[in-house]
């Protein structure tokens, strides 16, 4: 899950904005985004049987 | 509204033709629009995207299916996998990632290597769009 939100964050963020700076901080959220999700998501898939 | 006519006008014969190879080839796009760093870090992630699919045991889609289900619903992950241009033609020739073997599908790596090798084509499609947004000069 980390190699996957690193990778796709990596493509989101060089597509994204316009300068460098405001690249790699929209890369950053993106991936912080994906990790939190996927963690919230996999702990309430955890208890659903 | 009158920008983006603006923009559309300006996308020339090689704008499409390094977008035709930014999807055959992934990062070869911006290699050709000499957009080094980029092309190392979107078309690296493709690349390694793709790879690591297939090393985990993903599977990719084409219209067969041994299933007995409609090859319709194999089509929209295949225009997923299609995203990887060559890297999914040449697997197909080789026919590798392709087969229904209940061994490989077996493996606990099979679902993570099929999402990386459906996102390895799904990211190369953005790459694509960049290279040719950024060959357009609809993108600085």
């Amino acid at each position: 899950m980390t190699l996957f939100a690193m990778l796709a964050s990596v493509v989101f963020g060089a597509v994204a904005k316009d300068t460098t700076q405001e690249r790699l901080l929209y890369g950053v959220k993106v991936f912080a985004e994906f990790m939190a999700i996927g963690l919230v998501l996999s702990w309430i898939l955890y208890f659903i049987p | 509204m009158a920008r983006i006519n603006e923009g559309a006008e300006r996308a020339s014969g090689s704008a499409w033709l390094i977008a035709t190879a930014a999807l055959f080839v992934p990062g070869a796009g911006h290699l050709l629009l000499r957009r080094w760093g980029r092309a190392a870090l979107m078309g690296g992630a493709v690349w390694l995207c793709f790879i690591l699919g297939l090393v985990m045991g993903g599977h990719m889609f084409d219209l067969s299916t041994g299933q007995g289900s409609s090859p319709f619903l194999q089509v929209p992950p295949m225009i997923a996998n299609l995203g990887s241009g060559a890297l999914y033609l040449i697997c197909w020739f080789l026919g590798v990632g392709f087969a229904d073997d209940p061994q490989q599908a077996a493996r606990a790596t099979y679902e993570y290597g099929t999402t990386f090798l459906l996102i390895a084509g799904l990211l190369n499609y953005l790459t694509m769009l960049d290279a040719f947004d950024i060959a357009a000069g609809r993108k600085p």
